[in-house]
């Protein structure tokens, strides 16, 4: 009658002296389980001190900025002296003027920005506007201190461009999208998407070789005029300042 | 004709146009495409002052608003249509301030602007692109003929209210409404 009793008690007591075993290994089990999230965020938490401070990031990224910057300051001086020997039309000695936007509807039915200078600063009807990473549009009225930009989107935008890696021209045309058409002049396109489009290195209304999108996808069903859809770089919704070449 | 445009507060507010549709309020917005302030405020004003104060008025204010856009349609026919068409309707029936009632009259003018504005585009621009200008023109005027019903029974009540308390209401109209309300409640 005693033995189940005494059996029982060594039985609890080992069980007893198990618990601390059992719970931390259920704990390690479920670290396994979240692949080391406590770990991981513990450490994050308490090395945060010690990470790379931004100032090092700046330094990191002015440094390459400059690079870049020089490198396109030596470009743009070779291709003004090649321009030059080519008689071909200046593409970076115009003046620019930076211009805030005031007003802007970059969807509905008009597409258009207005900026905070006009006549009096210069601009004139047909200006090139650029944003950051290429061309916005053209200027389509100006007052003595507004100006309207025609974006490119707009349905009645065209404009004239070509693409660098293949050498073919073609027209760029507003559909009301944040996307725009581009028509090929030349049966044979040879584009492909991921080409960069610029304004073409022969006009004579916007300046040369200025960025403007990248085609996205090529529709060649229609034989005597390919098109291409193209994503502008410069994004109008987000702009809050513009450039304004002056012709 | 009415007697509001007598009164400069009133024909000042029209001014009021344009420069909502310059400053454009991106959280008042659909799919990027605002309001048409335009149909908000001609709707009040000719259901209160009649079809040929609505007419004079949507011509001016589509000459207005031409003037701050690129051009290419114009909102005038829309304008004046819209103009005659809720003068009538205003003087028809005068009860016509309810919230449904006027969302529902600027959801269907917003429309009627946008496929005027719409069909210029199209017979301007047509060619190849057509297929995406449909497509835009209907996103559009989706767009903005939802925000702007939705938005109407705010606006659009507010001015009427406002307006109505500007014009003191004639003695013959007074009764006209009183005949209507104990009809209705019969």
């Amino acid at each position: 009658m005693g033995g189940p009793h005494w059996a029982g008690r060594i039985r609890l007591k080992n069980l007893g002296r198990l618990l601390p075993l059992l719970i931390f290994g259920g704990g390690l089990f479920l670290v396994r389980l979240t692949k080391g999230a406590v770990f991981l965020d513990t450490y994050a938490f308490l090395s945060r001190p010690f990470w790379p401070g931004p100032a090092q990031k700046e330094w990191l990224r002015n440094g390459f900025s400059i690079e870049q910057q020089t490198k396109l300051r030596l470009l743009e001086q070779d291709n003004r002296r090649l321009r030059v020997l080519l008689a071909l039309k200046k593409s970076s000695s115009a003046r620019q003027i930076s211009a805030a936007v005031i007003s802007r509807q970059t969807q509905g039915w008009w597409h258009q920005l207005e900026i905070g200078k006009g006549q009096l600063a210069g601009i004139s009807a047909d200006d090139p506007v650029l944003g950051p990473g290429g061309l916005l549009g053209r200027i389509q009225s100006v007052t003595p201190t507004t100006a309207r930009v025609r974006l490119l989107t707009s349905p009645s935008s065209r404009i004239g461009v070509w693409v660098p890696r293949t050498g073919r021209h073609g027209l760029l045309v507003g559909m009301g999208t944040s996307r725009t058409k581009l028509v090929f002049l030349d049966k044979g396109s040879s584009a492909l998407p991921g080409d960069v489009v610029s304004t073409s290195p022969a006009s004579t209304l916007l300046p040369p070789n200025l960025p403007v999108g990248v085609i996205q996808s090529l529709n060649n069903q229609v034989p005597l005029e390919p098109q291409a859809v193209v994503q502008l770089i410069a994004t109008p919704a987000a702009v809050d300042w513009v450039q304004v070449q002056l012709r | 004709m009415g007697p509001l445009y007598k009164r400069p507060i009133c024909v000042l507010s029209g001014f009021t146009v344009p420069w909502l549709v310059l400053v454009s309020p991106s959280w008042l917005s659909l799919s990027g495409v605002g309001p048409c302030w335009a149909v908000l405020w001609l709707l009040p004003w000719a259901l209160e002052d009649g079809w040929v104060s609505g007419m004079i008025a949507g011509f001016f204010l589509g000459i207005l608003l031409d003037a701050i856009s690129l051009g290419g349609a114009t909102y005038v026919p829309a304008l004046v249509a819209l103009g005659w068409w809720w003068g009538k309707l205003g003087r028809r029936s005068p009860l016509l301030e309810g919230s449904l009632n006027l969302g529902l009259l600027a959801w269907i003018g917003s429309a009627v602007v946008g496929l005027s504005l719409g069909a210029q585009f199209l017979v301007k621009e047509f060619g190849e692109s057509i297929f995406w200008l449909l497509h835009w023109s209907f996103l559009t005027l989706l767009s903005q003929s939802i925000v702007t019903g939705l938005v109407a029974p705010i606006i659009a009540s507010l001015l009427l209210l406002l307006w109505r308390r500007k014009r003191p209401i004639p003695f013959l109209e007074k009764t006209r409404l009183r005949k209507f309300a104990r009809n209705r409640k019969k």
